[in-house]
């Protein structure tokens, strides 16, 4: 058998020291798991949380993001609707972001305190300047969801 | 709230010493198409068997070793699945075992922990520990958003795809409670580059004033860009060895008298309040008035629990009960100006809330109680992210032997890399060095180990 050399050729980015490129264009396909239902949530306008089920457990608090199993005693949680209304725990704005940020350079990026929320979920304001202790409420992308953390967002409230 | 079981802190012990006794580094570039990941592995490999006054032979120490430990943070970066085993066959130490260790940022930490763990168990008696990343090989866009990947990727790294964003947010906060004058940051920032200018293996070395830092370009706010780590490519090799194996290579075995590790979440946002743990040169009184209306809960977004948890055990197993008295030398992973006066405070140099007061006292300084980052940190000299912990344990023992001139002053080792000795050069070496600390950090604080290295 004998084959022909009409192989793509790499680009050759430098000659000296040598140095070729490789580009990369393959999709990969990420797993939700049992956390889909917290975006699939956001179509419908929801933020939806998880709580321990376990009644001797001690923490009785929401869950943002979610998890299926309590870190504190690996039980299942159930899911709970979060409040839509918070404050601003901290932010900050990001001039220079990595290259698959999908906002323009500069949008807010905040960490959301909500009352019976023993966490403080990271996310964006659409609208408005930040300071920490304002209020505000969500918004959601239900028109064109992009299905990631991104479908959430707030306003000043 | 996390609760400590009666388990939980227990104080890690080593069977057997543990000592340091030989390490090695290149130097450290933005962009290092010259040479491949195996030959700056080699060349670090290198420096360390045939410049550390060993009183064996290279072939001998090759001969000498028995297990092997491999740093490097991100497979991303090499774009080179099982690294390890490429690097580990070009440096001739097959069919030897070996073991390759992630932890992020803190990989370089994790990895001389591991090592120490075999040393001091018995599972071997000669160790080296490998680090490298090759961070050249994208665009620092594409890098940063490679690092963003070690976020949560469910919920946060679409937030910017960016790591100082969310060093960021925890510096906003941290800010909003304590208040740190802009100008006090500033100068971790021209100390750290300053102190670039006298290592020949930097990357940004620089001599700037206050006000070159405040008037710099924010990456995010209140982060500017000479407020933050390089992105760099290089290795770092360090030699670790049980007590008769340290003694017949060297007459300056260091002894590694501790290396503990800590965790935190991931997600900063997942991170739940609990009591303070405290280190041995606090009490409940050091705290009474800390909390207030702003800053209501620890360790929230301002404190690493991971660093305060690794201090715990590594003071602990060292006996060390107050490290600004009991350390002649620190290197922390200054990743970020703020998260530098962060860890200041969870390793106990400061209490919490208040240290800022290390910078302004003067004591990081050289020649100042605690000179912190004379090697330049991540800010100034290097963050070739598996290199990293291992970069900061090898001046830490050059330091402590006495041999930073050695390795620093030489105008032919300016030269090996193509640079050329400052003419206001100065020597960091600092005198009668007996102890010393390196904190290797990971995440938003994910993971931290805390090293502390002494005369034996």
């Amino acid at each position: 058998m004998a084959i022909d050399w009409n192989i793509k050729p790499a680009e050759v980015v430098n000659e000296e020291p040598l140095v070729i490129k490789n580009p990369k264009t393959w999709s990969h396909f990420h797993t939700y798991g049992g956390w889909g239902k917290f975006f699939k949530g956001l179509r419908q306008e929801k933020i939806l949380a998880t709580r321990c089920t376990n009644s001797s457990c001690a923490e009785k608090r929401l869950w943002l993001p979610p998890r299926c199993e309590c870190p504190d005693c690996w039980h299942a949680m159930e899911w709970a609707e979060a409040p839509q209304q918070g404050k601003i725990y901290t932010w900050s704005t990001c001039l220079y972001p990595g290259e698959l940020f999908r906002l323009p350079p500069g949008t807010p990026l905040i960490s959301v305190e909500l009352e019976g929320v023993g966490t403080k979920l990271m996310s964006y304001l659409k609208e408005g300047e930040p300071k920490i202790g304002m209020p505000i409420k969500a918004v959601f992308n239900t028109r064109n969801p992009t299905n990631t953390i991104l479908d959430l967002a707030w306003v000043p409230a | 709230m996390i609760k400590f079981g009666p388990g939980n802190l227990r104080i890690p012990k080593f069977e057997k010493p543990v000592y340091v006794v030989a390490g090695g580094l290149t130097d450290f570039r933005k962009r290092y198409p010259e040479k491949n990941t195996s030959e700056l592995c080699t060349e670090a490999m290198r420096m360390a068997v045939e410049e550390n006054d060993l009183k064996m032979s290279p072939e001998e120490v090759r001969r000498s070793v028995n297990w092997c430990v491999y740093s490097q943070f991100a497979d991303h970066f090499g774009d080179q699945l099982l690294a390890a085993a490429k690097i580990h066959d070009y440096l001739g130490f097959d069919p030897l075992g070996n073991i390759e260790v992630k932890t992020g940022g803190a990989t370089g930490g994790s990895s001389v922990l591991a090592a120490a763990q075999a040393v001091a168990s018995g599972y071997a008696t000669l160790v080296p520990v490998v680090g490298w990343e090759r961070m050249d090989e994208v665009s620092t866009k594409v890098g940063n958003s490679y690092i963003a990947s070690a976020a949560c990727k469910d919920f946060e790294s679409e937030l910017g795809w960016m790591y100082a964003a969310y060093y960021a947010l925890m510096a906003q906060r941290y800010q909003y409670e304590n208040t740190v004058p802009r100008e006090t940051l500033a100068k971790i920032a021209c100390k750290n580059h300053e102190y670039a200018c006298y290592s020949p293996y930097s990357q940004n070395p620089g001599k700037y004033t206050i006000k070159d830092v405040l008037e710099n370009d924010m990456v995010s706010d209140p982060l500017s860009f000479l407020e933050c780590c390089v992105m760099s490519t290089g290795a770092a090799v360090l030699f670790l060895a049980d007590e008769e194996m340290a003694f017949k290579m060297t007459d300056q075995p260091i002894r590694l008298s501790a290396i503990c590790g800590g965790t935190h979440t991931l997600r900063t946002a997942d991170r739940r309040p609990m009591p303070i743990l405290l280190l041995p040169n606090e009490t409940e009184e050091t705290y009474k008035d800390y909390f207030t209306h702003k800053r209501h809960e620890w360790p929230g977004f301002s404190s690493f629990l991971a660093a305060r948890m690794a201090a715990y055990l590594a003071y602990h197993m060292a006996g060390i009960k107050d490290p600004v008295e009991d350390l002649d030398i620190l290197e922390t992973h200054d990743a970020f100006t703020i998260s530098d006066v962060q860890t200041y405070e969870d390793i106990g140099l400061r209490p919490y809330g208040r240290g800022r007061e290390f910078i302004e006292s003067g004591e990081a300084y050289f020649e100042g109680k605690l000179p912190t980052n004379l090697s330049g940190g991540l800010i100034g000299t290097m963050h070739a992210v598996g290199a990293t912990g291992i970069f900061q344990l090898v001046e830490l023992l050059w330091q402590l032997q006495g041999k930073w001139d050695k390795f620093h002053a030489d105008a032919k080792r300016w030269e090996r890399y193509g640079k050329k000795k400052p003419a206001d050069f100065r020597s960091l070496q600092v005198k009668n060095a007996r102890r010393g600390c390196a904190i290797s950090h990971a995440g938003t604080g994910s993971h931290v180990t805390c090293s502390i290295l002494e005369k034996p």
